[in-house]
């Protein structure tokens, strides 16, 4: 007898035994049950997520509008609601309103997730106490933070608009003036958010070794130049990263705008999301809608597929 | 230790001064410290003080910081219909985690043990399309099945669509977990006679007890915390409580301290869960962000 260790061989003498005289018997009978075990979750999962994909595209290419029952799979003319997209101004605005409502948020969250993991990524007790407290505007149901922003953007019972007051300064009630309101959904974007970029660039400032700082510190760099010449390009693929799935993620804006401003005033804060949402659900153009959601979901396919060669996932090598 | 220090002469004790100077730096950091968390607490607490006063300290002019706290936004949602999409929200929630556990286990197990790393990029590739997906894109083709298979504002049409972001999750999740056991256990199981499925439900899954725990969680909070999904999918019998606050922000005056006490209670689940969970959580919320 062999000294007992080696267990996937004493595994495989088993199978044998019990293979009697097919050996393979028992890594047939195993990999048959990893399928059984697999196979619910995958036939559930195409079923929930892969067909209605295919119904959104079939929908997408009729003009689909549920006050008109003749519009059901139309497919008279499948390219209309493409066509009438790249005419479409409003659909133009929506995403020239998401552009920018992308960019600052990410920004913003990107400067305030480094400042703050810096902060936080220093020894001191008191900091690692509080750093739960700083993920509380993430994990709160957006819901709740729309809320929370609207009650500190309505005039009446903001204790900002208050203070302003006292301090005789006319700040005009952000949500409702154009020229205002997107930098309020910006606002109210960057404090939900900046914890999910906080906490991804604190996870690569602890992966970097110390010595790199002391080094440039022996040759008598001041703890500006340290960060700005050595954690800075150290950090540069995790800021990478944590933008792009902040990127994708601001496509998705929905609760703030929703209760904030309703894509208002005019359309001066109605993302391409939140247009596609109207024209579903308030004027029931449910063809059209789908066309603009199709060019979301692939917007978004596209940056994963980025996110997903950047970071090597999935594979050993990466 | 500072105050001993002051009693000496810096001249005599180089070192104390650079002791001290680092204290005080300490301190003024701390100092940074409590103010940047008092300020981004700031709106959170906000709306939870605010869910303690009645309607005329909510709209007293100057904001009353000191006032009588009072329960009778909570008592007043009682008397309304919050508590039945409360219990709709919980319902909902609870179910598809439970059945995205029960499909989703197994199959992370499965890929885990025997999955080759084309079917494993694949599936990446697949779990970070479901999770960035905007909602709108799978509300469309429900809403319009749903109509025809009489599931709009059914708890079951939520929990369904529920599945889709939660069942992904839990395999992907699992996933990770299961890769951390190592593959003997299973195998001594199955030299003293265990079948394959019990060497799964007798050895692995109980070894795996908070990977599972923190899974459950991280699928009910995400159920939870949707708005979208119950807004368009649900009309009066499956509301949820987040679609039932946002309805307290009805034309005809704002009830703000319903709005409040609402909110409160929507997050309170939340808050709670996530302190139990706040280790996991950080891994989960970033679930495939950084390599794992």
């Amino acid at each position: 007898m062999r000294n007992g260790c080696d267990l996937t061989a004493a595994a495989s003498d088993i199978a044998l035994v019990r293979g009697r005289s097919k050996g393979r018997s028992f890594d047939r009978t195993q990999r048959l049950f990893y399928w059984y075990c697999l196979l619910p979750a995958l036939l559930v999962l195409g079923v929930i997520t892969l067909l209605p994909t295919i119904y959104l595209i079939l929908v997408s290419l009729t003009p689909l509008d549920l006050t008109r029952p003749n519009t059901w799979w139309n497919f008279s003319n499948p390219t209309l609601n493409y066509e009438l997209l790249l005419e479409d101004r409003r659909f133009h605005n929506s995403m020239w309103v998401q552009a920018k409502l992308s960019f600052w948020t990410v920004l913003l969250q990107l400067v305030l997730g480094f400042l703050f993991a810096l902060l936080l990524n220093m020894r001191s007790s008191l900091l690692q106490a509080l750093r739960t407290v700083f993920l509380i505007p993430m994990v709160l149901p957006p819901i709740v933070v729309a809320i929370i922003w609207k009650v500190l953007y309505t005039p009446d019972i903001s204790p900002f608009y208050w203070a302003f007051k006292a301090f005789g300064w006319s700040v005009p009630a952000l949500i409702t003036d154009p020229n205002w309101a997107l930098t309020a959904i910006i606002i109210a974007d960057t404090w939900e958010w900046f914890p999910f970029t906080m906490l991804m660039i604190l996870a690569g400032l602890q992966m970097m070794p110390q010595e790199y700082v002391d080094a440039a510190r022996i040759d008598g760099a001041s703890p500006f130049q340290t960060t700005l010449f050595i954690t800075l390009p150290f950090l540069k693929g995790v800021l990478l990263v944590a933008g792009l799935f902040r990127l994708i993620d601001s496509i998705k804006a929905f609760p703030l705008i929703f209760i904030l401003t309703e894509g208002g005033p005019g359309t001066v804060t109605e993302v391409t999301n939140y247009y596609s949402f109207v024209q579903a659900f308030s004027f029931s153009f449910l063809g059209f809608s789908s066309a603009i959601t199709v060019v979301m979901v692939a917007a978004t396919l596209i940056l994963s597929w980025i996110i997903i060669r950047l970071v090597g996932w999935g594979g050993e090598d990466g | 230790m500072a105050e001993i220090a002051l009693g000496v002469s810096e001249k005599h004790l180089p070192g104390l001064a650079a002791y001290r100077r680092q204290i005080w730096e300490r301190r003024l950091l701390h100092a940074l410290v409590l103010f940047l968390v008092f300020l981004i607490m700031f709106p959170f607490l906000w709306l939870v003080i605010m869910s303690f006063k009645s309607d005329p300290d909510i709209l007293a002019w100057p904001p009353k910081l000191f006032f009588k706290p009072t329960l009778e936004n909570y008592t007043g949602l009682w008397d309304d219909e919050f508590p039945r999409s409360f219990l709709n929200s919980v319902i909902t929630s609870v179910g598809s985690t439970v059945i995205s556990m029960v499909l989703g286990v197994p199959g992370a197990y499965a890929l885990s043990r025997a999955a080759r790393r084309g079917g494993s990029n694949a599936m990446s590739l697949f779990i970070l399309a479901t999770r960035m997906a905007p909602p709108i894109a799978f509300t469309i083709p429900y809403f319009l099945v749903y109509r025809n298979l009489g599931l709009l504002d059914t708890r079951l049409g939520l929990i369904i669509i529920y599945l889709t972001i939660n069942l992904s999750l839990v395999i992907w999740v699992m996933r990770t977990f299961f890769d951390a056991i190592p593959r003997s256990m299973e195998e001594a199981a199955w030299i003293d006679g265990a079948s394959l499925w019990q060497g799964f439900t007798k050895i692995v899954l109980p070894m795996s007890g908070p990977g599972l725990a923190a899974t459950a969680i991280l699928c009910f909070l995400y159920a939870w915390n949707d708005f979208f999904f119950a807004l368009i999918l649900t009309r009066t019998d499956a509301m949820t409580a987040p679609v039932a606050v946002v309805n307290f922000l009805d034309y005809q005056g704002w009830q703000w301290g319903k709005i409040a006490s609402g909110g409160v209670m929507v997050m309170l689940p939340v808050l709670v869960f996530s302190l139990a969970v706040r280790k996991f959580l950080v891994h989960g919320l970033t679930a495939g962000a950084v390599k794992g």
